[in-house]
């Protein structure tokens, strides 16, 4: 949790934003800044002298679907975007998760601000890119007050230094973004998700590589634990209504047992499932992570942490290339250092998703980079921040 | 176009500087006799040219390391350097600088099939990474018109886009992984070698692409593989008006395509490649779109459909699918020859790449035609209209006192009536020296100091391929100390070159 030692600032201007910050600068003060505060659970905690609420930043400046970009405050809730994009048969295809069952908050009030900001993209991630891929351009207030845009709203834009990437996935401590201009794409018409038992990680490892070696456009390839607790493979292939048809004839051929198949609404709400995480069911004391790694090196890399009581449940998405799992808080200071450890060993990279705020303190949410590149990070941060008023340690562990 | 004032000093250790440099990377891989240094004065841009301190060819990433420590601590300039495709002037030597030029380190170090990703050098040309995985149906989808000659470490420079990227993006959207030395010798290594490498890192591998050269050396790049698509066919659509073409692109996307390539070439092109391809458009063909459409064949069969529907509704006079790959091989080839065959219509021609929103195309291609008139040039149009990327090609005759000046002139309102309608200078062809001095029309003081503040980060000497990009040195040693209030001038003194 953020704490602060007065109250919340909800400003609903660029301009009033500039100029809290420009006060907060002149008085030496710190900055908390959040959307709606939904996911105040992910990243560091901060400590902060005061916290910045940017969710009444809310107005869609345009959108132009023929022109596939959408213009918004970053207070814009993600549900009223999609919304707003489903109408013109349109939607945001890094399928922005908001994890708010993790955190025990209200995912309707999650912003487009906070999905840009955590930079986390869905499981169509393996297809379509991440949430970075689409942001054309941001408008934003850096640490001195002073508001600056940076990219466009073209679909191909390379004048000047792409700012608009750097700031994504910078958890809001290199700017207060005030605007975001999203490309997006029209919707698939049809979709369906075939569903068959699961085999050993490695059978499954290698039926996604199998499958991602088709040019089938699958959008949608992991192994998690179905509603009867039995672990199942799911693929999702999205298209044209023949298209799909055509996908699924294919995809069939390659399975080791008929299928079961989820259409359209199924296939929709299953994928939210993944999304949103919701079959690691995490209790209470549990802690959960995200690791990112080589898809190649998931079978053997799960199972020994499995057998070093790293992981307690777990599911696989991105055709390999990320599993989710829980942690046990028996030891938890002992096993997040073993777990991390263990996928540094291969290259991997542990996002601690969620932990009680002195172990995220301690151990840091995100994994530590190499001492040039951290370097290099503080540089830059201060490139926009250079009194690092802008939620203090949130990507960072304090020394 | 004005340049950094060289520095004679610098100039006068030229010697003494080809020995240590000559130390690092062997005897025959510095080039310091100006017969030899002559090839690399310009890129290509013709109409630039400065002659590099000393040419450098190193053969690894610890001797770029050597290279770069040596040059800071001297405070020696370094350019980066590909193969020298660029369109913008960004591999323009300094007359006091060396050229670091990236030839040698041209290995694909690995291929990893199942994790779908290559580790390859900067020096490797583009097409060369999507021939070293042919075999396995795989192929590195971004693809540059330079893609034969112009090298992945230049692409991730630029940022380079190409015919299919409204479809599947461009450089930045296929790199996992970068390794990078910073101007002091430090090297980084940014993201990794599968998807999602750099999570939970600040974007700086985002910041380097398309910083065309200006953060760090680029010496390894690991870059995203996709399978080869089943199939591609190609939609060919003439039309009456140029407007009529324009609604036409905006009537696909709005249907719900984006295609793999949607193409735009108006009259004058068709007229000169029509010569070169041995066939005749109709004469009431105002403008031609070429759509390309992939996937699976019952996919593309399915979009062809809707395509040529739409194409009919929106006033085609025609449309023409091709059905063989030669088919789509040769409908492709009047786009590919536009260039080269409207180089036969004049002595000289001038190209940028201003990108505007679609919806904006007829407006934008209407002032075009008011410039013309204006500056007695004649133009043509070849662009991708699927991301309003446009192309305008200004004919003119060096010889001619005058004409290149003109010629820079249209090009020039040509960019600035691009960011007026909402777009920006560059979509493709990157900054350079080209487009520096139009930055203060895109960006803010305070837009350009936010930039400039990035690279005083990297590269605080501001040794890295100065010149280029922005209008204004960093003056990064001020910053931080100097702030002038939101709306002020910053530095309304400050000398520009």
């Amino acid at each position: 949790m953020t704490q602060t030692e007065t109250t919340c600032l909800r400003p609903s201007s660029t301009q009033d934003v500039a100029d809290i910050i420009m006060d907060a600068a002149a008085a030496g003060q710190t900055l908390a800044i959040t959307g709606n505060g939904t996911r105040q659970g992910f990243g560091n905690p901060v400590t902060a002298s005061r916290t910045l609420e940017l969710g009444g930043l809310d107005q869609v400046a345009f959108y132009e679907p023929e022109d596939l970009v959408i213009r918004a405050g970053v207070g814009l809730t993600l549900d009223e975007l999609e919304h707003m994009l489903a109408q013109k048969s349109q939607y945001l295809p890094f399928e922005p998760p908001r994890y708010t069952g993790l955190y025990g908050t209200d995912g309707r009030r999650s912003t487009l601000g906070g999905a840009v900001a955590t930079a986390l993209s869905g499981p169509r991630r393996i297809l379509c890119g991440a949430v970075r891929d689409f942001v054309l351009g941001v408008e934003g207030v850096n640490g001195q007050g002073d508001v600056f845009k940076a990219g466009g709203r073209t679909m191909k834009n390379v004048t000047g230094y792409d700012l608009s990437k750097l700031v994504t996935g910078a958890c809001g401590t290199l700017a207060a973004l005030t605007s975001i201009t999203l490309k997006v794409l029209p919707a698939p018409r049809a979709e369906l998700t075939l569903v068959v038992p699961a085999g050993t990680l490695e059978d499954d490892r290698a039926l996604f590589e199998k499958i991602r070696a088709l040019p089938l456009g699958v959008s949608g390839l992991a192994r998690r634990v179905a509603a009867d607790e039995c672990c199942e493979v799911v693929i999702r292939v999205e298209g044209t209504i023949p298209g799909v048809a055509g996908n699924r004839q294919v995809l069939e051929g390659l399975l080791p047992t008929p299928p079961r198949v989820a259409e359209q609404e199924e296939s929709r709400a299953l994928w939210q499932d993944i999304r949103e995480l919701s079959c690691l069911a995490p209790r209470a004391d549990e802690l959960v992570w995200r690791v990112n790694l080589p898809a190649t090196a998931m079978p053997v890399f799960v199972d020994e942490a499995r057998r070093a009581g790293c992981i307690s449940r777990f599911f696989v998405d991105w055709a390999g290339g990320v599993v989710f799992s829980t942690m046990r808080g028996v030891q938890p200071e002992v096993d997040a250092l073993r777990y991390r450890k263990m996928a540094e060993k291969i290259g991997a990279r542990a996002m601690l998703l969620r932990a009680p705020d002195p172990i995220r303190s301690q151990f840091g949410a995100f994994p530590p980079v190499a001492a040039g590149v951290a370097a290099l990070e503080r540089r830059t941060r201060a490139a926009f921040d250079p009194a690092g008023i802008f939620n203090p340690g949130r990507m960072t562990v304090q020394a | 176009m004005q340049m950094p004032e060289p520095s004679q000093a610098i100039m006068n250790q030229r010697d003494a500087l080809a020995v240590a440099l000559r130390q690092i990377v062997g005897q025959e891989w510095v080039i310091s006799d100006e017969a030899e240094r002559r090839p690399y004065q310009c890129d290509g841009i013709t109409a630039y040219m400065a002659m590099p301190l000393l040419v450098v060819l190193p053969g690894s990433a610890a001797e770029v390391q050597q290279i770069l420590r040596l040059c800071h601590e001297k405070g020696v300039k370094v350019v980066p350097r590909g193969s020298g495709t660029s369109l913008s002037g960004g591999a323009l030597p300094l007359e006091d600088g060396i050229l670091l030029v990236t030839s040698r380190l041209c290995n694909v170090l690995e291929v990893d099939a199942a994790n779908r990703v290559a580790r390859v050098q900067p020096g490797v040309p583009n097409i060369k990474i999507s021939e070293a995985v042919q075999h396995l149906g795989l192929c590195y989808m971004p693809d540059p018109s330079s893609q034969l000659i112009s090298t992945i470490g230049g692409n991730v420079a630029e940022n380079a886009g190409g015919v299919h990227c409204l479809k599947y993006g461009v450089t930045a959207n296929h790199i996992l992984g970068l390794e990078a030395v910073l101007m002091t010798g430090e090297i980084l290594h940014l993201g990794g070698a599968y998807l999602g490498a750099a999570e939970g890192e600040l974007d700086l591998m985002g910041v380097l692409t398309g910083s065309e050269g200006l953060l760090a050396m680029v010496t390894e790049i690991a870059v995203r593989l996709e399978p080869v698509p089943e199939v591609a066919r190609v939609i060919s659509m003439s039309f009456p008006s140029v407007e009529e073409a324009c609604a036409c692109v905006g009537a696909i996307v709005g249907a719900g395509i984006i295609p793999a390539g949607l193409e735009f070439m108006d009259r004058k092109v068709l007229d000169a490649v029509s010569v070169l391809i041995r066939e005749t458009f109709d004469s009431s063909t105002a403008a031609l779109l070429l759509c390309e459409l992939d996937g699976t064949a019952v996919e593309v069969d399915a979009l062809v459909d809707v395509v040529s529907d739409v194409a009919r509704a929106q006033g085609a006079i025609e449309t023409k699918v091709s059905t063989t790959e030669e088919e789509r091989q040769r409908i492709w080839s009047s786009r590919k020859l536009a260039f080269s065959a409207i180089g036969k219509l004049c002595p000289d021609y001038y190209c940028t790449d201003g990108t505007i929103p679609r919806n904006k195309l007829p407006e934008v291609l209407n002032k075009m035609a008011d410039m013309s008139v204006k500056y007695g040039l004649d133009y043509a149009n070849c662009f991708h209209a699927g991301d309003g990327n446009l192309h305008p090609i200004i004919m003119y005759d060096a010889a001619k006192p005058g004409d290149l000046e003109k010629a820079e002139a249209f090009g020039a309102d040509v960019l600035i009536a691009c960011v007026d309608a909402g777009g920006v200078l560059s979509g493709e062809h990157g900054v350079g020296v080209e487009k520096r001095d139009l930055m203060t029309h895109q960006f803010t003081e305070i837009d350009l100091n936010q930039q400039q503040m990035v690279k005083c980060a990297f590269d605080p000497a501001e040794l890295l391929n100065p010149g280029k990009v922005f209008p204004t040195a960093c003056r990064c040693a001020e910053f931080g100390r100097m702030h002038v209030r939101n709306g002020a001038v910053r530095f309304p003194d400050i000398p520009r070159f």
